[in-house]
């Protein structure tokens, strides 16, 4: 099984380096859409489906979290789980972010690892690429 | 932010681990004047308000780019190493506030870039200052906080 993700930020470098992140970190990664902030991000969501979103904070027009917010009113995408990676990691930015509806949150400067973390966390998958109730289930039937 | 040792020594330690973790370079402290070809700011508003700069030279600012991105230095345009300038900044006073006083909100600023050579005293009159060295490619950071209302 392999997922679409959406990386908002307004950097190009930064975009880059967590789709690069992403892709050796052996995540399965179908397509990758980038838009440079929320408004971006929004006018992707409507052509596009993605499983996982990975937005910046601060940004230009809409930031991270009036994309959050866009996104809990609009039914077809409030589903969609949000991971903020951002440089703003106060600890009452963080318990606002996740108030508006944020699924995961990185600090930037970060270490590759910690993106690769969180990305399975909040997505619900294993390492193995398999939902998490998936591979219990299997063990479960594995005599 | 009144005690100006303590706040020297944070963002001190907020540049060296951004430019450790993200570009792969590591610097070390430096007391002349450097020559600059970029500049970049940032400003900080909340419990205190004020603005962050820092002043690159083209080589460092390139070697960003290609440890970042894994290019080669033919392959870095002008654009990226805006792009990456602008990026560090933005992680150095994020890291810097939330290390100095992490209960606090801050807003930052989308960064600002500027295209400007010149020389960075050692002895600017910023409130402060901080000059690095990385194998004879040299960056200056200044912080300024405005006065009280």
């Amino acid at each position: 099984m392999s997922f679409n993700v959406m990386i908002v930020d307004d950097s190009n470098s930064m975009r880059a380096v967590i789709k690069k992140i992403i892709t050796i970190s052996g995540f399965q990664m179908d397509k990758c859409l980038e838009a440079g902030n929320g408004r971006q991000a929004m006018e992707l969501l409507t052509g596009n489906w993605v499983d996982v979103i990975v937005s910046d904070i601060n940004m230009p027009e809409v930031n991270g979290l009036e994309l959050l917010d866009q996104l809990s009113k609009n039914d077809m995408l409030k589903e969609i789980p949000v991971i903020m990676i951002t440089t703003e990691g106060s600890d009452e930015r963080m318990k606002e972010a996740f108030a508006r509806g944020a699924k995961g949150f990185i600090k930037k400067p970060f270490l590759p690892e910690e993106i690769k973390k969180v990305l399975y966390q909040v997505i619900g998958v294993g390492q193995d690429g398999q939902y998490e109730e998936d591979a219990r289930s299997s063990d479960e039937l594995d005599f | 932010m009144d005690n100006t040792k303590k706040t020297q020594e944070v963002l001190m330690n907020s540049i060296f681990e951004v430019f450790e973790k993200m570009f792969f370079v590591f610097l070390e402290p430096f007391d002349e004047d450097i020559r600059y070809d970029m500049i970049v700011s940032i400003g900080f508003s909340g419990p205190s308000q004020g603005s962050i700069r820092a002043y690159l030279s083209k080589p460092i600012a390139s070697i960003m780019v290609e440890n970042m991105l894994g290019l080669d230095p033919a392959e870095v345009t002008d654009k990226s190493m805006e792009d990456c300038a602008k990026e560090s900044l933005n992680m150095i006073a994020g890291n810097f506030l939330n290390k100095l006083e992490p209960k606090k909100v801050y807003d930052l600023s989308i960064p600002a870039y500027e295209k400007k050579s010149g020389t960075f005293p050692k002895d600017s009159e910023a409130a402060l200052k901080l000059i690095f060295d990385s194998d004879g490619q040299r960056m200056a950071v200044a912080m300024t906080i405005d006065a009280k209302k």
